[in-house]
């Protein structure tokens, strides 16, 4: 029997045909459809006109395709603006929380000191907060610091937040290295600082780079604290410049559509370049 | 396991201690103290105090105020408020148990259904999904991708594209039922329907995770030794009973955080409503990271909604400890 | 000092960070400053302690960040808006470049937010320091509120220059004031009625409903037809709160209405309930589209767009919505009469603008309302979103008919109130709409409701 073979084991032969495989495939085939049905439904309809769908309804043969809304949402609607917006803020954010976190990683990993675990615990339970909590608040500081409706006010919030997340797993990750090396490295003289910039940093790049791909994801698609900390137009990223084009366009689903999906397109860009990364982000974060 | 290296200057210490130089003096100091993770832990630290635990406590002071969120002194610009003590949680627990549920009554219910779903839905199917899929099926990549791919979405996108699937006129929703034959009587009313709104809700948030537990589970498959599970075999269990006695405690590891993340994420649950439904018909889909959002920012209650927050972080506060607990027995086995 | 502090604050934060981040890093130059001090002194003098006061002019190295963003020559007026609608936002985009031609060296940096998630956000822009120069807002206690709390800026002097205080009509000046200084510009003013396609009315023999029979069978000819009566979005909330408006003014007079707005009477009083239990009568005749919570007010506008909704109760500003080719087939009417003997009032809301207290700008700010509430701004409106002036200088004669018909419409009130989320609290508003939609979900909770509502009333308006 088919289904009784064991997980990631190449069928015997290649020329029975497994039936339970078939009905598998089958079922994966539908059900993926169906499941992705929202996502090619916004496609479909953001490549029609608002007159051909009110008109003719979604489930009939487009008229005419266009790309217009496409144009629209890019040029009228500001998401080329709300985009680079997107960018200013994430990667700035990404490698401020990277590099702190590795250095609190580094001390963690490394060293013993009296409140090291009290730290490490602090970050852990810091990762888990429901951060709608910080809201009112941070827009308080970033008011009091001069920063509010600025890219700086989510940028350190951004940095500060995930720098809990980052520092669990980049000091999980750092702990398996072997230890030798730096033991050697300090016989040789080499400072402390030396250690982590020459040696562990770079030994740390493969969590580095899945971490990133990851948090870059879920900076990129940060929605309240942009909401929160930044009002002018000109400086929103492309999540909450989203639901200006909403008010904009009311009743206008392609291209409020056809914008929604180009939010999309750097994330799903990334995800598709970095899988491996993206993929061992998410488990580094959680299986140990 | 990687063992903790002992710091070998330390040993170093009583080295020419007449010749240093003030540089190797405060290197010396530094040493003997012990005081190098110190310089590593302090800036992100500071950063971390000043964005997130000070935020954190002033949330809980603001709740024991009825701050209107917008009234300050005018020389110094400082919120202006009177400190009010537990009335602002007398005034919420006390709005339980109405005939017509308050806002927060739905929110503490939504947020308990979120949760339970959460947990539930995503965990099932994205169990079954990585099973099915380390069968080796043809195109499993492929497969993996799609269903994956709403994960990476941000939930404003998520929230705009299932608006429009959920809208009762023209979303694909009820234009699909109505094409069937669907009498437009019996058409739900999905986000407007006060029945039907915190489910629609719910269902869009669950499609968005699925992918994210599938991934996870896949992950912990490949972990799961194929010896094992021949051995088993070899020892007559079927197909189900290596699922069960064998698999299953493997991944129990994954399924742990697997409940965690769901946990936190609908406790955070904010954007979708927010976008969606703005919490309503009628409160109906409100959670409490809205309903905090409302009352601070819509009805001059910053007293309140803070109040509210601090609601949600000790409802977060049992799961957080649960996980910690994990996390520090872990911790010990080093 | 307090600034300073601030800064460097920030900047230590901020330079923490940046200092090893290549890609984000703000240009930090070193800048010789000539920096001109006051000092005072205190020197004694014979035995006498005497205050000097010098001017010494030192050079100092200044560290300055420069923010790209912020390298602007001229201050800007900055103007947030929530004018996100198309129309509205046109006009607004046109008036604003109106004033710039006019201003070359007054730049403003307009901001359109959307609508509803402007209400929210205006709370952050108050406080924020700098807050924004102008800002959009209604009439009347919504903006009092703000008064109230020393966020908005007197502009009596502007009134005066522009010489307002004669153009406008009394009534305006006497919405924006409190304690005789003028704090609020009102520009425009609409008229609530019900809309109605002409053309589905003709087909199916129906004239406009003068009293509430008629509206009541109007529905029930136009639900047996396949149509749907009453379109309706109340996804948030407001449209409904123009039902309860009205009808409690029909029901029960303008002045009952108003004093349950101000938390004078009850709402469990028995007239209150009359009102929801006259709603209920349009339930039960199938008046309204289905999920109307689905839908904002600009979404259910397409059915009617669409010729398969026939009436809409809504403000003026339906129009900006409304198809270009079916704007010559839509009308409107005076809410139905429900008892003759019963003042008629009318809701009519004003909206317009205002400066904060805390504006980077002021005399900027001033300038550019100036402009806001000049004639060729407010004639620029007629024209274009054909809103109704404040300013009595705008000529008459560029009222479309259907203007023409508003403001006889206004003029046959005996009262006139602006809506229910600007003649009540926001906390009263907030809970009274809850309160709509849960009665819209559930008509047989009405007691319930008002209860709770009353509750609610006795706590808000308790201080």
């Amino acid at each position: 029997m088919a289904t009784t073979n064991l997980p990631n084991q190449p069928a015997k032969k290649g020329t029975q045909i497994h039936w339970g495989k078939v009905a598998l495939f089958i079922f994966l085939l539908v059900f993926t459809i169906v499941y992705m049905s929202p996502f090619f439904g916004a496609i479909i309809t953001s490549v029609r006109t608002q007159e051909d769908i009110s008109v003719n309804g979604f489930w009939s043969i487009p008229t005419e395709v266009t790309f217009s809304n496409y144009t629209e949402a890019w040029q009228r609607a500001n998401v080329d603006r709300y985009l680079l917006n997107s960018f200013i803020i994430t990667i700035p954010a990404l490698i401020g929380t990277i590099f702190l976190s590795s250095l609190s990683a580094y001390a963690l990993a490394r060293h013993r000191f009296r409140i090291n675990r009290f730290i490490y615990f602090m970050y852990v339970a810091g990762t888990l907060l429901p951060f709608q909590i910080l809201l009112l608040p941070v827009f308080l500081l970033s008011n009091y610091l001069g920063i509010y409706d600025t890219y700086w006010a989510v940028i350190l919030i951004h940095t500060a937040f995930q720098m809990g997340f980052c520092t669990f797993v980049l000091r999980n990750f750092m702990r398996t290295l072997p230890g030798e090396i730096m033991d050697a490295a300090r016989i040789d003289g080499c400072s402390e600082w030396g250690i982590y910039w020459r040696i562990v940093m770079p030994l740390t790049v493969p969590g580095i780079a899945a971490i990133a791909t990851l948090e870059f994801t879920w900076i990129f698609n940060d929605y309240i604290w942009a909401l929160m900390l930044i009002q002018n137009d000109e400086l929103k990223p492309v999540t909450s410049g989203l639901t200006t084009l909403q008010g904009q366009f009311v009743t206008n689903w392609p291209l409020i559509v056809a914008g929604a999906l180009l939010a999309a397109i750097p994330t799903v860009v990334v995800f598709f370049a970095l899988q491996r990364y993206f993929i061992g982000g998410l488990t580094l974060g959680s299986v140990k | 396991m990687a063992v903790m290296s002992q710091d070998p200057l330390n040993k170093d210490q009583k080295k020419r201690p007449d010749t240093q130089t003030f540089g190797q003096k405060v290197g010396h100091f530094v040493r003997k103290h012990n005081l190098t993770p110190y310089f590593f832990i302090t800036p992100p630290l500071l950063l971390y105090i000043m964005w997130v635990i000070g935020p954190m406590f002033y949330t809980f002071y603001l709740s024991m105020t009825d701050w209107d969120g917008i009234s300050r002194n005018r020389e110094t610009r400082r919120p202006e408020f009177e400190f009010i003590g537990l009335e602002n949680f007398y005034d919420l627990f006390g709005s339980l148990g109405k005939v017509i549920p308050s806002a927060f009554e739905y929110s503490l219910y939504n947020n308990l259904v979120w949760l339970l779903v959460f947990i539930t839905i995503p965990l099932v199917m994205g169990l079954g999904l990585a099973v099915i899929l380390n069968q080796g099926i043809h195109g499993e990549r492929w497969f993996k991708v799609g269903i994956f791919l709403p994960q990476i979405l941000s939930l404003a996108v998520v929230a705009l594209i299932w608006s429009w699937v959920y809208n009762p006129r023209a979303g694909l929703i009820n234009t699909f039922l109505a094409g069937i034959g669907v009498a437009p009587e019996n058409l739900p009313g999905w986000l407007a329907d006060k029945d039907w709104a915190i489910w629609s809700v719910i269902a869009a948030a669950t499609w968005r995770q699925i992918g994210y537990v599938m991934i996870l589970y896949v992950a912990g498959l490949k972990n799961v030794p194929v010896t094992l599970l021949e051995a088993a075999q070899v020892d007559g269990a079927n197909a189900w009973e290596r699922f069960r006695y064998v698999t299953l405690p493997l991944l129990m590891p994954v399924t742990t955080i697997v409940i965690v993340i769901s946990v936190i994420d609908s406790l955070r649950a904010f954007d979708l409503v927010q976008i969606m439904t703005r919490g309503g018909p009628a409160n109906s889909t409100s959670v409490l990271a809205n309903l905090m959002y409302i009352q601070a920012f819509n009805n001059y209650r910053m007293g309140l909604g803070a109040a509210t927050a601090v609601v949600l972080f000790f409802i977060s506060l049992v799961f957080i400890i649960a996980y910690l607990y994990r996390v520090m027995q872990d911790e010990l086995e080093y | 000092m307090k600034k300073s502090f601030r800064i460097s604050l920030l900047l230590t934060v901020a330079l923490a960070l940046v200092a090893v981040l290549s890609a984000c890093q703000p240009e930090v130059v070193e800048v010789p400053v000539e920096v001109t001090r006051v000092v005072t002194e205190t020197v004694e003098v014979e035995g006498a302690e005497v205050e000097v006061t010098r001017v010494v002019v030192e050079t100092e190295t200044v560290t300055e960040t420069v923010v790209e963003t912020e390298v602007v020559e001229v201050n800007p007026v900055v103007f947030n808006s929530y004018s996100s609608d198309p129309a509205v936002r046109a006009f607004e985009e046109k008036m604003v470049a109106a004033y710039v031609e006019a201003n070359p060296n007054s730049p403003v940096q307009h901001t359109i937010v959307n609508h509803e998630d402007f209400k929210q956000a205006i709370r952050a822009y108050l406080v924020a320091e700098p807050a924004p120069d102008v800002l959009t807002w209604f009439a009347g206690n919504r903006a009092r509120f703000f008064i109230d709390r020393g966020l908005i800026l007197p502009i009596s002097d502007v009134w005066e220059s522009e010489g307002w205080n004669d153009d406008f009509p009394k009534g305006f000046r006497a919405m924006s004031e409190v304690d005789g200084e003028a704090y609020f510009l009102p520009t425009s003013w609409y008229w609530w009625a019900i809309f109605y396609r002409v053309s589905i009315f003709e087909e199916n023999g129906i004239t406009p409903p003068e009293t509430w029979d008629e509206l009541i069978a109007a529905c029930e000819t136009l639900d047996g037809a396949g149509l749907i009566p009453i379109t309706i979005g109340t996804k948030f909330r407001w449209t409904a709160a123009a039902w309860f408006d009205y009808i409690n003014m029909r029901l029960n007079g303008p002045q009952f209405h108003l004093d349950l707005m101000l938390g004078k009477e009850s709402y469990t009083d028995p007239r209150v309930k009359a009102v929801f239990e006259k709603w209920t009568e349009l339930f039960d005749a199938n008046c309204f589209i289905d999920d109307a919570a689905a839908y904002s007010w600009q979404d259910a506008v397409d059915p009617l767009n669409q010729g398969e909704a026939a009436m809409y109760l809504m403000g003026q500003f339906i129009m900006d919505p409304i198809a270009d080719d079916i704007e010559d087939d839509i009308d409107f009417f005076r809410f139905p009469i429900i008892d003759p003997s019963v003042p008629i009032g009318e809701d009519a809301p004003t909206d317009g603008f205002f400066i904060a207290a805390a504006a980077a700008n002021p005399e900027g700010a001033k300038d550019l309302l100036g402009f806001m509430g000049g004639v060729e701004a407010q004639t620029l409106m007629v024209e274009e979103i054909g809103r109704l002036p404040t300013h009595n200088g705008v000529n008459p004669d560029l009222f479309t008919e259907q203007q023409q018909k508003g403001i006889e419409l206004i003029n046959g009130a005996d009262m006139v109130v602006q809506f229910y989320d600007r003649d009540t609290t926001p906390e009263m508003a907030d809970v009274g709409m809850n309160g709509m939609m849960a009665f819209w979900d559930d008509p047989s909770q009405i007691d319930a409701i008002l209860e709770e509502l009353e509750a609610q009333r006795l706590e808000i308006f308790s201080e």
